[in-house]
């Protein structure tokens, strides 16, 4: 097993009247996406502050890179590379002089090549010269992954690096953070995305009101919630679950649906013969995979809109 | 050292980008010494209109018109005998006129002739309230007196002999040079720097920079550098337009600089407090401007403070900028090197108070 990057033991935040983060526990494995999943509110951010010596925690103990976040957090500053959540760019600069002016911060000296090569890796080059105040919020969170890999992190903390972009630069986005991935570097990725997390995660901790309530892979999360694929057959009705229940397959009636939990992959093919051999009118029939949606149903009764985790 | 410079460097970039920045540094004082120039530059050697309504027109009369306008400083224009000098005042929103009465001569003759024992009159009308009656009431005065003297052939014993505590060649735009200095580096430094740190905190470019090897000691010490380094191209420049424009004569030495450096410490870490305890940009600049508008006015950048009643000097005794603008004319106009640097103490142990102020109550971090 990889080591681990980031420990965290019984860390806590309180402010008045509420508890942000109530004794999380968790690690992160070296060179894996790790992403910290839960609806606003939920405490993601303010855990992901304290792990970037942003926010210093009520009590517990958490380890970065090795080094106690409490004590001596400048000493491992040039190996985290942050893109903090609503980052904004400094309007003024240009995105190859805001990565030039960010590689000298980490104690970089970036040669003009350098710089336009890291401006060439998120794909701003036909705006390296333009003033960020004309960039559009894609352009600008893609600046901000520049700035935050101008380090050469071997920690990448990403919060909410996608939120309110639209559907291809969050795709343009998702592409960049696995290419990442794939250079061994490790990315903390906080998300209220369900689909970001499945698409991009190999460890979830799932936050709701300040605790982890679930953690692991996203697929052992959705097997240990108890509903891998599920059978839709659409516009079936109360006539259509009477045949399937007098067949002797557990179903459910959803919104005009009837839906057949699998529960074992090897029920699969039998069931699905069964189903197809019925003489009941129906619109469509078809297959789904559980999802991380699923789980928080099970979990905490989130459910999504539009996308966005909602209590 | 290198991320100062580089801090610095960044942000000098994005300030010269903002057009805002770069008039008040530039433009600003530039507006000032031309305008205060224009209006001030030739203070000492103006010219009063005097209307005056000579009803006797006598030889006397005209030997004292003659020697009015010897003087230079009144411009004689004559009023018709007929005219109510006092409606014409009116009419014409004059600030004064002379009347000389007729049987003015006869008077005087009658006085001499009577060895004194009678007077011959005339009357100065006008506005006590402006300053051209006060300066015409004194010409006319002088005038009478030298008159007086050469009627009854005497000569004055007592005299008085003006001495300028300055070089002779100083101009009363001179005064002016340290304060428009002083305003350029209180409104830069305190101003912007308000502005400055609430929007870094709005916008979270604080959370931002935290995240960076950079420390909040080496980001005030390279605003500060900035500060300094333009404001200094700031007063050399609006100093090289005063002497080109109005001739200006002022000193410009280590001191002086001195003065500007030290000012631009003590007015950004006034910003730093202030824009610490401001919730955004809006409000950073409503609260400069309270602090920033009574300091320019009361702070002797316009007038000395001895015009003002002593409450109000009191007040400007608490500005800092009073301190600038005084150091600055003691070391630049009056050469008082003494006077000047003990202002410049009271300048640095202020900087000194105020940046260890900011430094603690600005926070990069989330409470």
């Amino acid at each position: 097993m990889a080591e681990a990057v980031i420990e965290v033991k019984g860390l806590a935040k309180h402010y008045p009247g509420k508890k942000a983060v109530d004794g999380v526990e968790f690690e992160v494995r070296k060179g894996q996406v790790f992403s910290l999943l839960g609806p606003n509110g939920a405490g993601k951010t303010t855990t992901v502050e304290i792990l970037e010596g942003l926010r210093t925690p009520t009590s517990g103990t958490a380890t970065v890179l090795g080094h106690d976040i409490a004590k001596d957090y400048r000493a491992i500053r040039g190996r985290v590379g942050v893109l903090p959540q609503e980052f904004e760019p400094f309007d003024r600069l240009t995105p190859s002089e805001a990565v030039a002016y960010w590689g000298r911060l980490f104690n970089r000296s970036l040669s003009k090549e350098d710089v336009r090569h890291r401006i060439e890796e998120v794909g701003l080059t036909d705006r390296a010269k333009v003033q960020a105040v004309k960039l559009s919020g894609g352009e600008k969170r893609r600046l901000g992954i520049a700035m935050s890999l101008v380090g050469d992190p071997e920690l990448l903390f990403l919060d909410e690096p996608t939120t309110g972009l639209d559907p291809k630069a969050r795709r343009d986005l998702w592409a960049l953070i696995r290419r990442i991935e794939s250079e061994g570097r490790t990315v903390f990725l906080t998300t209220h995305y369900l689909d970001e997390a499945e698409e991009l995660a190999d460890d979830v901790a799932i936050m709701h009101k300040g605790k982890i309530v679930a953690r692991g892979a996203p697929q052992d999360l959705v097997a240990r919630s108890g509903s891998r694929t599920t059978i839709i057959l659409r516009g079936a009705g109360p006539e259509g679950l009477n045949e399937v229940t007098r067949r002797g397959i557990p179903a459910t009636l959803s919104d005009g649906d009837v839906l057949v939990r699998v529960a074992d992959p090897a029920q699969m093919k039998p069931i699905l013969a069964k189903l197809s051999a019925l003489e009941i009118p129906l619109k469509d029939m078809y297959t789904k995979r559980g999802t991380l949606e699923d789980v928080f149903l099970s979990l905490i009764g989130a459910k999504m809109e539009e996308g966005v985790l909602r209590e | 050292m290198k991320r100062v410079l580089v801090d610095s460097l960044a942000y000098g970039k994005q300030f010269l980008r903002s057009k805002i920045g770069a008039f008040f540094t530039f433009i600003f004082p530039l507006l000032l010494i031309l305008l205060f120039g224009a209006v001030f530059a030739n203070v000492g050697s103006s010219t009063f209109d005097l209307p005056v309504q000579d009803l006797d027109d006598s030889g006397m009369s005209h030997a004292l018109l003659a020697a009015l306008g010897n003087t230079t400083v009144v411009r004689i224009s004559m009023v018709s005998a007929g005219t109510n000098l006092q409606e014409h005042i009116r009419s014409n929103s004059l600030s004064v006129a002379l009347q000389i009465p007729a049987g003015f001569e006869r008077s005087i003759l009658l006085s001499l002739a009577a060895n004194g024992t009678a007077w011959a009159n005339v009357t100065v009308f006008g506005d006590p309230s402006r300053s051209a009656y006060q300066a015409v009431i004194g010409v006319v005065r002088a005038v009478a007196e030298q008159m007086n003297f050469g009627l009854v052939r005497a000569r004055p014993i007592v005299g008085v002999d003006t001495a300028s505590v300055v070089s002779a060649q100083f101009q009363a735009i001179d005064f002016f040079v340290p304060g428009i200095i002083g305003i350029t580096v209180m409104t830069n430094a305190l101003y912007i720097m308000t502005g400055m740190c609430a929007e870094y905190r709005t916008r979270k470019y604080f959370k931002l920079l935290a995240t960076t090897t950079l420390t909040k000691a080496e980001w005030l010490t390279s605003k500060i550098l900035w500060f300094s380094m333009i404001l200094l191209v700031s007063f050399f420049i609006t100093i090289a337009v005063g002497i080109w424009a109005w001739g200006v004569h002022v000193r410009i030495d280590a001191i002086s600089i001195a003065f500007v450096v030290v000012g631009v410490i003590l007015f950004a870490s006034m910003g730093m407090v202030l824009g610490s305890f401001v919730k955004d940009p809006e409000s950073a600049s409503a609260v400069a401007n309270a602090i920033g508008f009574p300091m320019m006015f009361l702070s002797g950048s316009f007038w000395q403070l001895e015009v003002m009643p002593p409450y109000l000097q009191a007040v400007a005794r608490v500005f800092p900028l009073t301190y600038m603008n005084d150091g600055l004319r003691d070391i630049m106009v009056l050469g008082n090197v003494d006077r000047g640097l003990v202002n410049l103490a009271i300048m640095a142990v202020l900087a000194a108070i105020f940046f260890v102020v900011g430094a603690k109550a600005m926070s990069w971090k989330e409470r």
